[in-house]
């Protein structure tokens, strides 16, 4: 898992292979296995660390994903199984139970660590790279060259949105005020306002694509943006994906051995 | 805050994640086909529109507009994308922007993202085209009756997808049915409202603005109803059957929900059950669960063909 940071012209192969294989490795984790998932962070934090990252940063980003928990939350209460607690809290009757909890926390950690992995995978592998990797995966070539231009034009669009959205809160068409109550104009005034802004940035990309198409055109293209040379195969392949395969027997042999809570 | 849909690594069990990876692959798979069988001139152009509206979507998820103090409505764009790009070219459109948000942005699991892209890409972008569509030419098919159509596909395909995530957690064991799936529904209902006046607005804006790029963007051609048909039962045909071998497979999450909330009885207590069990009386096993899958979905295409023509008819007189 060593190699150059942020290395565009190299083969990505491996790094996605092993974030994939890491991520599915920790999803098949049962309920409870949280000396197994802390073994799995602590190689994380080893991989962040050689790659110039520290363990609390990686951590931190983990978080991203954690108020999906909302989602979870309810089966807490709801299962029958290994009451911890029962009792009331004014009108309602509330019970905790244990296996629920259990099921929570460890999604949460699942969720928190996977994160972490594909922090890692960026920090090896450039997006464009990862998109090269994926075709070379059998990606079909009409998503793998879609998905390359939305990458690049991701941060141009999102720039031209967000100067739209500066001038549409100059004209007010939001919240104003300190707490902000005041709300101008109806709901559907609002929609149609912000509808609008869509509309004519579809537009804008579309005038986009055309200029695209005709100078790719004028250039020779023939549609697929597969026509540049592949990164040179990584030799290694093999070996790392051998290594791979270790990592994943690893975790899961750690999730089946280590005692669970 | 509101629960969101882009569902983390960790949420669902990998045998759901699994086998909605494969329905996703299946589905892209053929979306693949359609677009690269179109004329020659799109062969060219189309990838290159495909990637920059991919950026479009992923920027106008940034629009959003308060309905209330603390509930905002914003826009997920598969409805949008479908209308704009046809259904099969905008399912690849939001499957791309979904694994971007996943891979750039950790906005969605990795394991989980066939899970994602099924709800979002497929159930909302390519279901949700064809029902507005569906809608579209029952209404009269008028440029005004289309967008109409998708504003309506718009909130069914919110609706839809919070209603998928939640099933799909539920059987992972991750979230209780009973309870999330109404509020689930109920929140997404609220703000699948902001989508479908997003979309409506937009789609109005564009109509108005340049309607020649709107005629030659989405004309809508028409299959012949045999076609339409085979290709329906096709792919209803391969849902089910990863559905069921799914279902045989861990048969009874639902079931244990149901269980455990004392309402496995009252599920019971149908005046008549046409396949129990989901099984052929006769005939066990995995061929019998798929079996009676495949046959359910050809009984509900037929009543659906039943009421849409019964529908145009009255559209007619």
């Amino acid at each position: 898992m060593i190699a150059e940071p942020r290395s565009v012209g190299r083969d990505a192969r491996a790094a996605v292979i092993t974030t994939l294989a890491f991520v599915t490795a920790v999803a098949l984790l049962p309920p409870g296995s949280y000396l197994a998932l802390l073994f799995a962070w602590l190689l994380l934090a080893f991989a962040g660390a050689l790659l110039g990252i520290s363990p609390t940063r990686l951590a931190r980003r983990g978080l991203v994903a954690l108020p999906f928990v909302v989602a979870a939350v309810p089966i807490v209460f709801l299962r029958n199984d290994e009451l911890l607690w029962a009792g009331t809290i004014g009108p309602l009757s509330l019970q905790v139970s244990g296996a629920g909890l259990r099921i929570v926390l460890t999604a949460l950690l699942k969720a928190w660590i996977s994160v972490q992995a594909s922090v890692l995978l960026l920090a090896l592998a450039s997006p464009p790279s990862i998109v090269t990797a994926l075709r070379r995966m059998r990606l079909p070539d009409v998503i793998a060259t879609s998905a390359g231009l939305t990458i690049r034009y991701l941060e141009l669009l999102r720039d031209e949105a967000r100067r739209m959205l500066r001038a549409r809160t100059a004209r007010a068409a939001s919240p104003v005020g300190v707490g902000r109550e005041r709300i101008g104009g109806t709901i559907a005034w609002r929609a149609r306002t912000t509808g609008s802004l869509v509309g004519s940035l579809f537009l804008r990309a579309y005038s986009r694509a055309q200029r695209i198409e005709e100078a790719a055109a004028s250039r020779g293209a023939t549609g697929s943006l597969s026509v540049g040379t592949l990164p040179v195969a990584d030799p290694r392949l093999t070996l790392k994906i051998a290594g791979v395969l270790a990592l994943v027997l690893a975790l899961t042999l750690a999730g089946a051995l280590l005692p669970r809570l | 805050m509101y629960p969101q849909l882009h569902i983390p690594d960790g949420f669902l069990s990998p045998q759901i994640s699994i086998v909605l990876w494969v329905a996703t692959a299946v589905l892209i798979g053929i979306a693949v086909r359609k677009t690269s069988r179109t004329d020659a001139r799109l062969i060219a152009s189309q990838p290159i529109l495909m990637g920059v509206l991919g950026a479009f979507i992923f920027a106008a998820q940034m629009f959003n507009f308060p309905v209330a103090t603390g509930t905002s409505g914003h826009l997920l764009g598969g409805v949008l994308a479908g209308y704009l790009l046809g259904p099969w070219a905008g399912t690849i459109v939001m499957a791309t922007v979904i694994g971007i948000q996943a891979l750039l942005f950790q906005d969605g699991g990795l394991l989980v993202l066939g899970a994602n892209i099924f709800n979002m890409g497929v159930i909302g972008t390519l279901g949700g085209s064809f029902v507005a569509r569906g809608i579209g030419t029952t209404l009269g098919g008028s440029r005004s009756a289309t967008i109409l159509g998708a504003g309506v596909a718009a909130w069914l395909a919110v609706v839809a997808a919070a209603g998928f995530t939640t099933l799909q957690l539920g059987l992972s064991g991750t979230t209780n049915i009973a309870v999330g799936l109404p509020a689930m529904l109920g929140v997404h209902a609220l703000i699948g409202i902001g989508e479908a006046l997003i979309t409506i607005a937009a789609l109005t804006f564009i109509a108005q603005t340049a309607p020649d790029i709107l005629s030659g963007v989405s004309a809508p051609r028409k299959a012949s109803p045999v076609r339409r048909l085979v290709t329906g039962v096709v792919i209803a045909g391969g849902v089910a059957t990863l559905a069921s071998l799914f279902a045989s497979a861990d048969p009874d999450g639902l079931e244990a929900v149901a269980e455990q909330l004392g309402f496995l009885d009252a599920g019971q207590s149908a005046p008549f059950e046409l396949f129990p069990d989901y099984t052929i009386p006769g005939l066990d096993g995995t061929a019998s669960t798929v079996i009676a899958g495949v046959l359910g979905i050809i009984v509900v295409i037929g009543v659906l063909l039943a009421f849409g023509r019964i529908a145009r008819n009255r559209a007619k007189s």
